[in-house]
């Protein structure tokens, strides 16, 4: 297996955005293609969880190979939900690793905002289990069942998950591309109006538009990718062996750390997928980079805030940066590639062994990759 | 009398699943079907504020650990007082499965039950009220 490198890394500001999925994408290619420099890629690994029903477009892969101006370079789509930024990041570190490829291009992104939430949920809602669906089972719901034993079981409290908020938020309020860029008070987020019970509106990440890209070569270049694995699990929650830990991050954390071959006490900062602010939580915990049953203590601790022993999320994580689908997986990758080359002004950390963690579906199909400057 | 809820068991792993799959979640191995009394504790619940379409707001989702081991999904009337590690009961109402508080009333059905059929007259008339008050009012008809 060769090594493969991280040259490039982009991605347009999250948030409502006017621009068609197509040009937002092609922007944060292009970005990520002139941080490489590089004109053209040998192959691009296009991540979109669902512009069909989302935009209506589909053939995907050409549509926005296209739309870049490289309509003769070889593009294929993947797609794993809310993961697939993460899993088209694999399929392009595949190609180069294996020797196929010398320069992959790997672009993500999702345009929601300009249709009404209900119908967000509902199409989002649809990576659930039809039985659960059946019974009104949205995403929230499914988080909210969690949460609720999370506190009952293991003894997070309100206060705990509602940081993780006041945190990612005054992160997001340092990063310039981040969908939402004020601070909130603990107060704010717990006295915002319930979801689904436990989980309040400011515990919930919002629906934004966006992209992201990165450029991966075989030829040398600051950061390297020192690890990605894959977990899943039962598309059902119901199906779990567990409620309160996701077996999909442990086994993705597993495979990523193997490859690797370090272990969590080596990673110094994370981008973790606060889709809900408890599954931060339960993500450092499962991750290994806090023993279990005290994420929430490290996190009231300011352990995981930017000037801590271990900052997660310095973006602002899906909380405050934004969720834009399949671009989150690469948005999560960029930041960490920003951070280990020195282009995160205003929340700049000193670091260099990076995790990000993303979650597909209700914790189905998810992902962990790791990152070394060199 | 308790309602029965079909179910399925995986032969190779043991894993009970409500309603009954094919195939296991966690074999390519053909599950047998089973009966499952309608009767288990809460793992979790939720009261959601904004429900998809097709539901009127607030409504109540439970995930119920069944006592033949099925995790199953059902809406209750309500969450007021639930807490986790209640004892429900689980009856169908045209397909869809909706928790109660294992109450007074229950108990002495589940005694009934055991010690024989005395209490089927009382039981069904219980239940035909039970039904008719919550029709309507978690589910949108339709």
């Amino acid at each position: 297996m060769l090594d493969v490198w991280v040259s490039g890394a982009g991605m347009t500001r999250i948030g409502r955005r006017p621009e068609a999925l197509q040009d937002l994408m092609a922007a944060a290619a292009a970005d990520a293609l002139a941080m490489a420099g590089r004109e053209r890629p040998d192959l691009i690994v296009v991540a979109a969880m669902n512009p069909e029903e989302f935009v209506g477009d589909g053939n995907f892969a050409s549509s926005v190979a296209t739309a870049m101006g490289f309509a003769e370079v070889p593009a294929l789509r993947i797609e794993t939900a809310t993961s697939s930024g993460a899993a088209a990041f694999y399929a392009g570190f595949a190609q180069v690793a294996a020797g196929l490829h010398r320069t992959v291009l790997v672009v993500g992104g999702e345009k929601m905002t300009h249709l009404p939430t209900p119908k967000v949920s509902e199409l989002i809602g649809r990576s659930i289990d039809a039985h659960e669906r059946r019974y009104g089972a949205t995403m929230p719901a499914l988080a909210g069942l969690v949460t609720r034993a999370l506190m009952a079981r293991r003894g997070v409290d309100e206060r705990e998950m509602s940081w993780v908020a006041v945190k990612n938020h005054a992160h997001g309020a340092k990063n310039p591309l981040a969908h939402f860029q004020a601070p909130v008070t603990l107060d704010d987020v717990m006295a915002s109006r319930m979801i689904a019970e436990p989980l309040r509106l400011m515990h919930c990440c919002p629906i934004s538009d966006g992209a992201a890209a990165v450029v991966l070569t075989v030829e040398r270049a600051a950061v390297r990718v020192a690890g990605t694995g894959q977990g899943t699990d039962t598309l059902a929650l119901r199906h779990r062996r567990a409620l309160t830990s996701f077996r999909a991050t442990q086994e993705a954390a597993r495979a990523a750390f193997a490859m690797a071959g370090f272990g969590p006490e080596r990673v110094e900062f994370a981008e973790v997928h606060d889709a809900f602010t408890p599954f931060e939580l339960i993500a450092l915990e499962d991750l290994g980079l806090v023993p279990p049953g005290e994420a929430g203590r490290v996190t009231l601790d300011g352990d995981t805030a930017l000037d801590g022993r271990l900052p997660v999320n310095p973006s602002g994580g899906l909380k405050a940066r934004g969720h834009p689908l399949a671009a989150t997986g690469l948005a999560q990758i960029v930041e960490c590639v920003w951070q280990l080359t020195g282009r995160a002004p205003g929340r700049q950390l000193d670091k260099r062994v990076a995790l990000a963690h993303s979650i597909g579906g209700l914790a189905s199909n998810n992902w962990v990759t790791l990152l070394e400057s060199r | 009398m308790i309602e029965q809820i079909a179910a399925s068991r995986c032969p190779r792993c043991g894993t009970v699943v409500a309603p009954p799959a094919r195939l296991c979640p966690h074999d390519p191995v053909a599950m047998e079907p089973l009966q499952l009394p309608g009767a288990g504790e809460v793992v979790s619940f939720t009261t959601l504020h904004s429900p998809p379409e097709g539901f009127r707001s607030p409504l109540t989702l439970a995930l119920v650990q069944l006592e033949g081991g099925a995790c199953f999904v059902c809406h209750g009337a309500e969450a007021t007082g639930l807490r986790i590690g209640a004892r429900v009961a689980i009856e169908a109402i045209d397909g869809i499965y909706y928790f109660s508080h294992l109450g007074t009333l229950d108990r002495a059905r589940l005694f009934w039950r055991r010690a024989g059929h005395a209490g089927d007259r009382v039981n069904a008339i219980t239940r035909s009220v039970v039904k008719r008050v919550w029709k309507g009012r978690t589910r949108v008809e339709g």
